[in-house]
């Protein structure tokens, strides 16, 4: 793992403005992500998780901020996005059933990014979704005539995986890529993911909403509510000492499967309330009215990210500057 | 203690264009009184045909009943009178689903759902409720399960709720029958973990607190873990290890659940585990003997041929699975 920054969000806001008035999806948020590191960002629904992974992949400008690849500003819309960028960074979504085209074979859906970042031939073409096929550990020959209905979910995953590779990336955008498939079936997705980052050296915001998930795969996790970050750690700091109430309430509440893990989680805290609506979202900070150890001075003032060491970031009036 | 529902053998298969689709094959389940039950398993393996089997809910065709019984209190559902049947569900049966949505209907009030189901039920009881009486039983059903504000809920419709809201509508309404059995068919997959963790926590207060008996579908080991007192492990239509459920799942004996198991991302942070290989077989041809034995690690020539029974491990804990024959 190296030092070097490969992406930076500075001050992300993305706004939808509708009848009911505007939603604020992602409202001022700030990371970066170190080369060769996985990212995970975690949250409820509607806390703006994939709105971020959107902006980033560039599927919508953003209102304001600045988001900086490898060096270059990118927050600009997709269309202007030079052809280089869009090889460089890739997505995989959540679905593969609605990612794929089903009325396309995987030949003919691998062959769509290879066209337009050019690789002329027709024979060197399928010499490359060969080798993609290959990469994702499905036997080409068999797999690729085959339509995307005629396979299971968990390849259908990997075949989705390959086109992301297909331009050779830098940085994927995973979008909760294996939340819509069965245990046993998202082990393997995993393990290839994780391989392919050592091998192609690729980067990942891996979003999803599985905290025991993200414990194996991400070397920082980061958290997000109701458009906003609460916390961001390294993953084995994250999962020792919790520090944000939110982060506290999550890791309680999950279900785990052995004695061992119980005694990982943090003191029980009972969860209460949910997520509000982006639309009204609650002064001060956006958690309070959930927040079993809230201030006076929390449903007035906003807290800002507080920087605490060793690339921990915290939002919360509990831990103020230091 | 006495047995309360008792599934035995059952097979359940579907008629369909390509061919005979033979689903459940060879089911055994019982709950006994108060016992909550849990049945876990992958996307596939039959668990909601199980469930759909006990409220005799099934389109028939295509489904058919291939065999067994379903006893409950000592009767055979699979036998009973539609009048019958509608008398079982009116009063001693009661099911949650997955998506509340489809479980509400969307073009009336929440009230109006929830008074209809309570009338109706002491109307079962030979019982005629007076309409204050209605009203506050919808309430008390509905605050029952933490519902802030239960006279405004009750003038929502469906969709102005949020979905933790909406699952909360639905266990009151099924618990508002003050029914035995509950059948609980993957009731906060569609959950945040927060809200999830809200739900399972007010649902296991409501249920210890009415003495019903519960059979939880899901395919989380966490929330089986958390909730009940002995699970069954279900693949590709039988049930392949049961037992006590943390020990079990301390301790999983069958190489299905040890794959199974091992698959789950755990907060130890020890890595994932490759899964098991193949998938779930095709219901139209499925292997002879153990429906497992071809994505097995440890098949023996006997599983390509015969069907495993149950061989006890320990007075509690039985799989269906060759490797433990000795033991017996």
């Amino acid at each position: 793992m190296s030092d070097t920054t490969i992406l930076t969000i500075e001050h992300l806001v993305k706004h939808f403005p509708t009848k009911m008035g505007v939603v604020r999806a992602v409202d001022d948020i700030s990371f970066d992500i170190a080369e060769g590191d996985t990212l995970g960002l975690v949250g409820e629904s509607g806390s703006g998780k994939t709105t971020t992974a959107q902006c980033v992949v560039g599927i919508y400008p953003p209102t304001s901020g600045r988001i900086v690849f490898e060096g270059t500003p990118i927050g600009v819309a997709f269309k202007r996005r030079p052809k280089e960028l869009k090889r460089k960074i890739r997505i995989v979504f959540q679905d593969p059933g609605s990612s794929l085209n089903p009325k396309r074979t995987i030949k003919q859906i691998l062959s769509v990014p290879l066209r337009v970042h050019g690789m002329e031939t027709d024979r060197k073409r399928l010499a490359m979704m060969s080798q993609l096929l290959e990469t994702v550990e499905l036997p080409p020959a068999e797999y690729l005539y085959k339509y995307p209905q005629a396979i299971g979910g968990g390849e259908k995953q990997m075949v989705a995986i390959a086109r992301a590779l297909a331009t050779n990336p830098r940085f994927v955008v995973l979008d909760e890529p294996t939340s819509a498939l069965d245990v046993s079936v998202q082990g393997k997705i995993i393990n290839l993911l994780m391989r392919l980052a050592d091998e192609l050296e690729l980067t990942y915001l891996f979003i999803t909403h599985d905290l025991s998930l993200m414990r194996n795969v991400a070397t920082r996790v980061s958290i997000m509510y109701l458009g906003e970050l609460c916390e961001i750690a390294r993953t084995d700091e994250f999962f020792q000492s919790p520090m944000h109430p939110y982060t506290k309430m999550l890791l309680s509440s999950i279900p785990v499967v052995t004695e061992e893990e119980e005694s990982l989680k943090p003191k029980k805290i009972v969860s209460q309330g949910e997520i509000p609506s982006p639309v009204n979202v609650p002064p001060g900070c956006s958690f309070h009215l959930r927040c079993p150890e809230r201030l006076p001075i929390c449903s007035e003032v906003d807290p800002e990210m507080t920087a605490l060491g060793n690339g921990r970031v915290v939002r919360c009036h509990l831990f103020p500057g230091g | 203690m006495e047995r309360l529902l008792d599934i035995k053998n059952l097979h359940v298969g579907f008629r369909v264009f390509e061919g005979h689709l033979r689903v459940l094959n060879g089911v055994c389940l019982d709950v006994k009184e108060g016992e909550r039950v849990g049945l876990v398993g992958e996307t596939g393996c039959g668990k909601t045909t199980t469930v759909k089997s006990i409220l005799r809910v099934l389109p028939m065709p295509p489904a058919r009943i291939g065999g067994g019984e379903i006893d409950y209190n000592g009767r055979d559902i699979l036998k009973m009178s539609r009048r019958e049947m509608t008398a079982l569900r009116r009063h001693e049966l009661t099911a949650i689903f997955q998506d509340p949505l489809q479980s509400l209907n969307p073009v009336f009030t929440i009230g109006t759902q929830l008074r209809d189901i309570v009338k109706d039920s002491a109307i079962g009881r030979g019982r005629r409720l007076s309409r204050r009486e209605v009203e506050s039983r919808c309430l008390g059903a509905l605050r029952e399960t933490g519902m802030p504000d239960p006279e405004r809920i009750m003038t929502n419709y469906p969709v102005q709720l949020s979905g933790g809201m909406r699952q909360r509508v639905c266990i009151a309404e099924a618990l508002s029958t003050n029914a035995n059995l509950m059948l609980a068919d993957e009731p906060t997959t569609n959950l945040d973990v927060t809200i999830q963790d809200q739900i399972l926590r007010k649902l296991d207060e409501l249920v210890e607190e009415k003495g019903v008996s519960v059979v939880m579908i899901t395919h989380s080991m966490g929330v089986v873990r958390d909730l009940t007192e002995r699970v069954n492990i279900m693949y590709a239509g039988s049930i392949l290890e049961t037992g006590a459920t943390r020990s079990l799942l301390e301790s999983p004996k069958h190489p299905y659940t040890r794959g199974l198991m091992a698959s789950v991302p755990k907060l130890t942070g020890e890595g994932v585990s490759e899964g098991i290989p193949g998938r779930i077989p095709s219901y139209l041809d499925p292997p002879s003997g153990c429906r497992f034995h071809p994505r097995c690690e440890h098949r023996m020539d006997v599983c390509e041929t015969e069907s495993p029974p149950f061989f006890d491990i320990t007075d509690v804990h039985r799989a269906a699975c060759y490797l433990y024959r000795g033991e017996t």
